[in-house]
């Protein structure tokens, strides 16, 4: 199952070619362009795109929660459900298709980003590349969470666009945490994407653990993956979508 | 209701009998709220993940990833459910897509098919799997004459092969033609079950009089019950049906019978007994 959910995004290359696109403008345009005009912030440019390679990463992790409602809404699921899999098999490997997906699917940002701003540290590289990782499961566990606890499609739709709006922009991914607004000062410093995005700052830059961080990340994947399996098992077992 | 190793037994029953329902949870998709299911022994519910290696499901509507071609959807179908090598299953997913003519399409992405080509997808995963317990959806909606008479043929390959088959259809040809028993479900409930003969031949008489009256005009009933060789007599809108027997002796006497009562009768159909008499006998109204 994990291998097919990855197979599937890349049966797809111009979504990933055109965010890859996306990500290069926003990095070389945008950050480029802010880093000149912020004058009391040194070095914005390398704090945006580890950020922003980051925040993708939560937002391609979000995907598997929209494959796994509209299967659920075309049928696809019940098909899936006939094959010769363990339900909890079938479950693990709907999170680990996600998420891996995702870290796949951001490697040549990540690459990209490591190139333009010198990171060769192999264990710092690695600890990033971990946080990350944490982050892509935590989110996936939300995104099926998500999925499979709402009916209603136009419901799903709003919530889940909502939950990464809220995750990755209410985050230090992007902008600095003293930068932000008073509101979002408030929320952001719970938010994983801001535990994932400080802990790779943390280990690029500065050769050091973010320990809250990597705490936060790791009690937010044991969470919601937890949370997502279980809804997941329940609405499958408990036969709810006859 | 016990289906017997290598029959095919055939589900008949309108739209909303529960023919899809009772098909998906012998397929461990949905859960029985009350009942139970053995598939060659094992319950479904204690059982799921063995019974689920036992059967492969044709859905009504073809359950397949749009974006692949119809060799990939069988390979990976194939892969999943079997554990034949690359080879084998490549081979396999050749043999069937050229038997049922999709060969040349086979890279064509199934989202871009016909509904036709489509549900001969969604068929040949079960025919390419070859379970020991095969499920068809309504394997023949969509199709044309020739891939209709095709696909009944294959279907009783498989049987022959040695899998148990199992055809949910709304279709009484394809109920009588392909299946060695019928089973007649109808708002949830098994109604009757044996082969086509044996089930004609127990409906009442073994001939059918269809009569279409005048538009609204009360039917004396008790005029035709008069009759001995007339079993029974039912009436939908303007459509009358007797089961009887002797019916071209008996004709003259019924029409004459009827036209002395002021009933106007608009056409005569006399003919045996079909699935269709079975299933208005059985449930009291016709499949739509």
């Amino acid at each position: 199952m994990a291998r097919r959910d990855i197979a599937t995004l890349f049966r797809t290359p111009w979504i990933i070619i055109s965010r890859s696109l996306a990500f290069i403008i926003q990095l070389f345009v945008f950050a480029y362009l802010m880093s000149g005009l912020i004058t009391s912030y040194h070095g914005f440019f390398g704090y945006y795109a580890v950020g922003s390679v980051v925040a993708t990463v939560a937002s391609i992790s979000f995907i598997i929660g929209y494959d796994i409602f509209e299967e659920a809404e075309e049928g696809l699921l019940d098909y899936l459900l006939t094959l010769p899999i363990p339900r909890r098999e079938f479950i693990i490997g709907r999170a680990l298709g996600g998420a891996i997906r995702a870290m796949i699917y951001t490697i040549p940002m990540f690459v990209i980003v490591a190139v333009l701003e010198n990171f060769a540290n192999p264990l710092s590289l690695l600890a990033a590349f971990l946080d990350m990782s944490l982050l892509a499961f935590g989110v996936t566990g939300l995104s099926i969470t998500v999925a499979v606890s709402v009916r209603s499609a136009n419901r799903f739709d709003v919530v889940l666009a909502l939950l990464e709006l809220a995750v990755s922009r209410a985050s230090t991914a992007l902008y600095p945490f003293n930068y932000l607004p008073g509101y979002v000062q408030a929320i952001a410093p719970y938010s994983p994407v801001t535990f994932a995005a400080d802990s790779a700052r943390a280990a690029l830059t500065g050769f050091s653990l973010d320990v809250l961080g990597v705490a936060g990340l790791v009690a937010f994947v044991a969470i919601f993956l937890g949370l997502g399996a279980t809804f997941y098992f329940r609405r499958l077992e408990g036969g709810v979508y006859a | 209701m016990t289906i017997q190793d290598e029959e095919i037994l055939g589900l008949l029953g309108p739209n909303g009998a529960g023919k899809t329902t009772l098909m998906l949870m012998m397929g461990t998709v949905y859960r029985p709220t009350s009942g139970n299911i053995s598939v060659n022994g094992l319950d479904v519910v204690q059982h799921p993940n063995d019974v689920r290696k036992m059967i492969g499901i044709a859905f009504q509507d073809p359950r397949v990833d749009g974006i692949l071609g119809a060799f990939d959807v069988l390979n990976w179908h194939l892969k999943m459910t079997t554990n034949l090598d690359k080879v084998e299953r490549e081979d396999r997913v050749e043999k069937v897509l050229r038997a049922v003519d999709l060969w040349d399409a086979r890279n064509k992405r199934t989202w871009l098919m016909s509904g036709g080509m489509r549900k001969k997808v969604e068929d040949c995963k079960v025919l390419a799997q070859r379970p020991k317990i095969a499920v068809f959806d309504e394997p023949t909606a969509f199709l044309d004459v020739p891939s209709r008479l095709l696909m009944w043929k294959m279907i009783r390959e498989l049987r022959d092969e040695g899998s148990t088959v199992i055809v949910a259809t709304n279709m009484m040809d394809e109920a009588e033609r392909l299946s060695d028993r019928v089973a007649i479900v109808n708002l949830g409930r098994l109604v009757a079950i044996d082969t086509p003969e044996q089930l004609k031949g127990k409906t009442k008489g073994g001939e059918v009089l269809e009569l279409t009256v005048g538009n609204g005009q009360e039917f004396p009933r008790e005029c035709l019950t008069q009759f001995s060789e007339v079993r029974d007599v039912s009436q939908e809108d303007n459509k009358v049906t007797v089961y009887l027997s002797g019916g071209r002796l008996l004709l003259p006497k019924i029409v004459e019978t009827l036209t002395n009562r002021g009933v106007k009768i608009d056409s005569v159909h006399l003919k045996e007994v079909t699935l269709e008499d079975v299933f208005l006998n059985y449930t009291g109204h016709r499949l739509e």
